[in-house]
């Protein structure tokens, strides 16, 4: 009798620990599935997110700087998602960002040279200043021989006669339109005959001397 | 083989376009080129008002003729009409009608232009010249020596303008610039 009770409860032990082992594998085993679920689930999610942040810096829907737009794609990057979309985002993006940048560059440049221009120009402006008001002087005489006067007395400033006068008639994109160059002569008598000096003095080249070679005006 | 005339005609159509884009004038510079050939007309006025003033010193007024001279095409002809006789127009040379405007027989003269503008506008041509016709009313007087005016007429004329880009060289440097010239000045109508 006693050992049958032996036997039975070394069964029903055995029978407890049999169920204890293979319930904590099966357990083991949807731990394992949840957290691979989980993954997936997170990757999906990165790859989705990964989509729209690319899609909105490629249509510049975002008000992010091209710095923060680097941080993010270099991010996106780091996760090595085997996407074909997102490798071609990825592409399309970074050369986005390298043209961008290469754009705000140019402006900057662009920028800091018309700054430069400025303020030599300022630098330069009381000198022509004195011509300007000189040029405008002869042109506002009240008689021809008032004029002449002026013109005669202009003339010393300048090397020749036929030193040249470039009047730029229009400047856009870089480029300068001239009218017909003519010499400093004529253009003296010009204003004489014209009454009237519309222009200023945009450059002045000089000889050794200091006389003036070279007299460029723009049109106001 | 084929590729390398591919690139060859790429490279004929690159330059043809990139050609053809640098000869077309924004809307800016087209501007500025109506506004010179507006301004050349204008210097014209200038000019023939003191040519043909009575006050202008003699050496002035042939000083001026070379200058209004300079503005005109070669063989360029300037119309001349009447009011007592409207329909008869007589051309002269550039130099003639200069000339013969400074000797008009009155003690004083008095010549003025007003509304002058395009009557059509510049056109580009195959040869890459701009042509237009620029619109003038010309108001003359002629007074006597005692003060008197004895002859009065306004003239409504066409002058032809011609507008082409050139280039020189100016202190070693390519000076692209447009060159403005008048044609013929024809009569259009007199009246007093």
């Amino acid at each position: 009798m006693s050992i049958m009770v032996k036997n039975a409860s070394r069964i029903t032990m055995l029978v407890l620990a049999t169920i204890i082992i293979l319930g904590s594998a099966t357990s083991c085993r949807s731990k394992k599935k949840l957290a691979r679920e989980k993954a997936a689930a997170e990757y999906a999610t990165k790859v989705e997110q990964a989509k729209n942040d690319l899609t909105a810096m490629l249509n510049g829907s975002t008000n992010w700087s091209l710095d923060e737009q680097d941080v993010r794609l270099n991010s996106i990057k780091s996760y090595n998602i085997d996407d074909p979309e997102v490798i071609d985002l990825i592409s399309k993006v970074a050369a986005k960002i390298s043209m961008e940048r290469a754009e705000a560059e140019r402006l900057a440049e662009e920028e800091s040279l018309k700054r430069e221009e400025a303020e030599r120009k300022m630098k330069e402006s009381p000198k022509h200043q004195e011509i300007d008001d000189q040029l405008n002087s002869i042109s506002t005489s009240t008689t021809i021989d008032a004029a002449n006067k002026k013109i005669m007395l202009s003339m010393d400033q300048f090397a020749s006669p036929d030193v040249p006068v470039l009047i730029i008639i229009s400047q856009y994109g870089g480029i300068n339109d001239y009218d017909r160059p003519t010499t400093i002569s004529k253009f003296l008598n010009y204003l004489k005959d014209k009454k009237q000096y519309k222009y200023t003095v945009e450059s002045v080249k000089r000889d050794g001397l200091g006389k003036i070679t070279e007299l460029e005006l723009i049109k106001k | 083989m084929k590729i390398t005339y591919l690139w060859i005609v790429v490279l004929i159509v690159g330059i043809s376009f990139s050609a053809t884009a640098q000869d077309q004038l924004s809307p800016e510079r087209k501007q500025a080129v109506d506004s010179l050939a507006l301004e050349k007309v204008r210097d014209l006025s200038k000019y023939i008002s003191i040519i043909g003033s009575k006050e202008t010193p003699w050496s002035e007024a042939n000083r001026v003729i070379d200058r209004a001279e300079e503005l005109f095409m070669t063989d360029s002809e300037i119309g001349v009409s009447s009011i007592n006789n409207p329909n008869d127009i007589n051309y002269y040379n550039v130099r003639k009608y200069f000339e013969r405007l400074m000797r008009l027989n009155y003690k004083k003269v008095e010549i003025e232009w007003y509304n002058i503008e395009y009557m059509s506008d510049l056109q580009k041509q195959p040869d890459g010249t701009y042509v237009g016709v620029i619109t003038i009313f010309q108001k003359f007087k002629g007074y006597d020596a005692e003060g008197r005016l004895i002859y009065q007429d306004t003239t409504k004329k066409d002058i032809t303008v011609f507008v082409k880009r050139k280039e020189t060289q100016i202190g070693g440097r390519l000076i692209g610039f447009w060159d403005v010239l008048l044609g013929d000045m024809r009569v259009k109508e007199t009246s007093k």
